[in-house]
């Protein structure tokens, strides 16, 4: 049998290490990577544990095609409780981690426990070992990594590792393998920090058997034509992730100076393609670089050109840092992007939830809620890069009254701070908001507001609603593998139909996610990317398991269920403004300002949202309040949950 | 396992890719322009919104950004017919 | 005509795509350590090299191997393993100057490049074209052209510059 995998149990208080195999049928019902994770954090974490506790299970996989000869199956995904959100926590990161992992004989880790002293886990062709990790604590996340290959003497060990920030157990730090792949959201590196747990070492030079390895091979290639020949993943491939900014900047969809504005005017250096030209080693065809086994390469290289940081390599900035570091604080300087980029990766903190929590004091500051008393001197007003990149060091090195405040996160931060700055936090569910801006967009709305793990981008959102498509064409990828004749529109400023997209969305990035593939591989920014009716013969010949594209989907609407369920038994209510799935209240009081004649005036409507919300629990079997109904848990097969067959 | 022969729905809108075309971005107008090959701007000819080009290859225009000083001006505009304000302290 | 596989790392994107689908070519299994190719890499400075046998004219896997199971494949001219001769001494191993001789850990046998019999898997993989299998009577020109074309722009931008 082709899929001999295994699970591995760490207690870091104990020592003890346990390794079974994962059993047939559970692959049939959770795929494997996010779905499987889900089950064992729904199995594993203990009702209302506390997500710095021993308790708390920190859960590490693959997915169901990691490391075969399927296209891009280089994700890697962190579950455990969130100590952002009290809510699910989870991540997902890119590099050669997932594979690496796979090789050395495993599938998920699942990392209880805490270690009184910082220890690293060596696992190596089926075994794991727990060693000293004192001489590590302190550096940042390259070091980190350089330093268990210079000591293990192996310079392919891929390691996923804390970077100062998860050892001062900022709320927000993320997992990082390699230069710049980061597990980013909701506080996975915390988690780790906690449990003084410096770092996971992979090394594997074992097998992962292939079911059919010649049609797999075959198909293989097909399929990564499907995937490279997208225009979308062309322009990826030359500018990486950054592309998105010059659409989404033109209309208005790009949230400025925290939330004043749906635009940043005059903003031309951090382009992408202006930072291809001042960076000598950066965004351009032949700097570019790929994860595990992909050909759209959408990682960017560079050398930052000036300032403190001169001759520093990095990788990115990803779109994201240019919201983070760009719009947001309203900082208009490359070197700035740069340099912001390459701190957040060097301590190891989520770029997304730094720049929002900064840009959210300087609106706070600029207010007079916050003061040079809180700032102890820093002038935080909007524009100041200086104090932008102070705030960055101080929030990961936790110095100073509020870069110590805000490293707790948005919403312990509002409460220290006091008076309404609770109200200018463009939060969901306790985690911050990318640099997006949703108020012309109702069904990008929906998604930050219902995703599992507090405001994304990337557990439904419809991103091809924005390319303004043909119904028939929205029909062919909406109407399958599940019949759908609602309405759709190809109106992106519309509410008509997006609660079914987004619906459709959540499944499909779900069913990524347990595979163990890039989302750039489905249809996310490209509409004639796989989905899945392209799956089962991927699936079929990697590993011999069959599924049928329903069968998949089905899978996915039961992991989808299961993050619910953990949601709702660690306290997400429909209309809680800090967990529910709700949004901030400038979304349908303040109208856009800026951007594309039609997006001007554009907010959420209220009532509108509302039912977008009903219908969306509706397609989901879940009742008024969001609760799964009984039918759907028995449709499902999860009325017995939590069953601990893992 | 079946042979499906049948296209899947990716594979069946492959045909529905253009190249060497660029969408406004207006959200209502969403109009196919269609730049000459290498020029470096394009200006919508039903709304007036105006866009800097770049060309990832020869036969992939992309949109970089706006040409602000026109595009603003049309925002402001607007701005000031919707909501009767000017968008006064925007730098 | 013969061909060559060449390596331009420069476009190299560090995917490890053609070390996966050698593994599966030759090995049926997802593998790295049993691929033929190798992509070497210094993450530290974004530089990935992919290490290939380079079918060497004067052999030493060939000349080292005592019960001379390496052999120059007369159709392809790459060196050929026999494993039905091959006694998994390890010679080849130690002494290519590459490190493009790998060893199988499963059979106990040596392995490497042979050209997946005139279709490389790895080039075929590549969309960026950094391993690419050029006949023999090109791999000088096309590398002339590209050298060129370097020096040229280089002078043409010393002159703006000037």
């Amino acid at each position: 049998m082709a899929l001999d995998r295994k699970i591995a149990y760490i207690n870091l208080s104990t020592r003890e290490v346990e390794i079974k195999p994962i059993p047939l049928e559970m692959r049939k019902k959770f795929i494997g990577g996010r779905g499987m994770d889900a089950y064992l954090l729904y199995n594993h974490a203990p009702e209302g544990c506390d997500p710095l506790g021993p308790e708390n299970p920190l859960i590490v996989s693959g997915g169901l095609l990691t490391a075969t000869c399927a296209s891009a199956t280089a994700r890697t995904h962190v579950m455990a409780k969130s100590p952002l959100t009290n809510l699910l926590g989870s991540c997902n990161m890119g590099g050669f981690f997932a594979p690496e992992l796979a090789w050395s004989g495993f599938h998920h880790l699942v990392i209880t426990g805490k270690s009184d002293k910082p220890v690293y886990l060596w696992v190596h062709n089926g075994e794991i070992e727990i060693r000293d990790a004192e001489y590590l604590w302190g550096k940042n996340s390259t070091d980190t990594q350089w330093a268990i290959r210079d000591e293990l003497d192996d310079q392919e060990i891929k390691s996923m590792v804390i970077g100062q920030a998860g050892e001062n157990q900022v709320t927000y730090a993320c997992v990082m393998t390699g230069i710049k792949n980061a597990g980013g959201r909701t506080g996975m590196g915390c988690v780790m920090g906690s449990k003084n747990l410096k770092a996971v070492a992979v090394r594997g030079t074992m097998d992962v058997k292939i079911a059919h390895p010649m049609d797999a091979l075959e198909h293989n290639k097909k399929f990564i034509d499907q995937i490279t020949s997208a225009k979308v993943n062309q322009i990826q491939g030359a500018l990486g992730t950054p592309f998105i900014w010059g659409a989404t900047n033109c209309w208005g969809g790009v949230r400025t100076r925290n939330f004043q504005y749906n635009q940043m005017e005059y903003a031309d250096e951090i382009e992408p393609e202006a930072i291809d030209d001042i960076a000598t080693e950066t965004i351009g065809p032949h700097h570019m670089t790929g994860c595990f086994g992909c050909q759209v390469h959408c990682r960017a290289q560079y050398k930052i050109q000036s300032g403190l940081y001169a001759g520093k390599y990095d990788e990115g900035p990803e779109y994201t840092s240019l919201g983070a570091f760009g719009a947001e604080p309203d900082c208009k300087s490359a070197e700035t992007v740069l340099t912001g980029n390459h701190l957040v990766n060097q301590y190891g903190v989520d770029n997304l939830e730094i720049g929002s929590m900064i840009a959210w004091a300087m609106e706070l500051y600029e207010l007079g809620i916050l003061t040079q008393k809180e700032t102890e001197g820093i002038d935080l007003r909007f524009g100041n890069d200086e104090a932008l990149l102070q705030m960055v060091h101080n929030i990961c090195t936790r110095t100073g009254w509020l870069g110590n405040v805000l490293a707790d996160g948005g919403i312990p931060a509002a409460e220290k701070i006091g008076k309404n700055a609770f109200d200018y936090l463009i939060q969901v569910k306790g985690m911050n908001n990318l640099h997006s801006d949703e108020r012309a967009t109702p069904g990008l709305a929906l998604n930050i507001a219902t995703a599992s793990r507090g405001s994304d981008h990337l557990r439904s959102r419809p991103a091809i609603d924005l390319y303004h498509l043909p119904e028939p064409v929205l029909r062919k990828i909406y109407g399958s593998p599940v019949p759908y004749d609602g309405p759709l529109s190809s109106e992106h400023t519309e509410y008509i139909g997006k609660s079914w997209q987004v619906f459709w969305q959540e499944n499909v990035y779900m069913a990524v996610d347990c595979l163990g593939i890039c989302k750039y591989h489905t249809v996310f920014l490209g509409a004639t990317l796989p989905n899945f009716e392209d799956w089962p013969k991927v699936i079929y010949y990697n590993t011999g398991l069959e599924f049928t594209p329903k069968e998949i989907w089905d899978a996915a609407e039961r992991c989808n269920n299961l993050e619910r369920l953990f949601n709702l038994r660690e306290g997400l209510t429909r209309n809680d403004p800090k967990k529910g799935d709700t949004l901030n209240h400038r979304y349908f009081d303040e109208p856009c300002r800026r951007g594309a004649p039609d997006v001007i005036g554009k907010k959420i409507d209220r009532d509108k949202f509302n039912v977008m919300i009903d219908e969306f629990y509706d397609h989901h079997g879940w009742d008024k309040e969001g609760v799964p109904t009984s039918e759907t848990l028995q449709r499902l097969g999860l009325e017995n949950e939590p069953t601990r067959l893992l | 396992m079946a042979e499906q022969q049948r296209a899947s729905s990716s594979e069946s809108l492959r045909s529905t890719r253009t190249f060497g075309k660029v969408r406004c971005h207006n959200p209502s107008c969403m109009g196919r322009l269609s730049p000459s090959p290498g020029s470096k701007e394009i200006s919508c000819p039903t709304c007036g919104m105006t866009y800097r080009l770049f060309w990832v290859t020869p036969e992939l225009p992309r949109i970089r950004g706006p040409v602000w000083d026109v595009n603003r001006k049309l925002a402001q505009d607007t701005l000031a017919k919707k909501i009767g304000t000017s968008d006064s302290d925007s730098n | 005509m013969e061909k060559f596989l060449t390596v331009d790392a420069d476009k190299c994107t560090g995917c490890r795509l053609c070390e996966q689908v050698c593994s599966v070519m030759h090995e049926g299994v997802s593998n790295p350590a049993k691929s033929r190719i190798q992509v070497v890499k210094w993450e530290q400075e974004g530089v990935y090299i992919p290490v290939i046998c380079k079918q060497c004219e004067d052999a030493p896997c060939m000349n080292v191997c005592p019960v001379r199971a390496i052999s120059r494949d007369p159709d392809f001219g790459f060196m050929k393993v026999d494993q039905e001769v091959c006694i998994g001494c390890r010679s080849c191993v130690g002494i290519c100057p590459f490190g493009a001789m790998g060893y199988n850990p499963t059979t106990r046998q040596v392995f490497k490049c042979d050209l997946c019999g005139g279709d490389p898997q790895c080039v075929r993989f590549c969309e960026v074209n950094a391993v690419e299998f050029v006949p023999v009577d090109r791999v000088s020109t096309q590398k002339k052209r590209r050298g060129a074309a370097r020096q040229s722009a280089a002078e043409r931008q010393a002159t703006a510059l000037g």
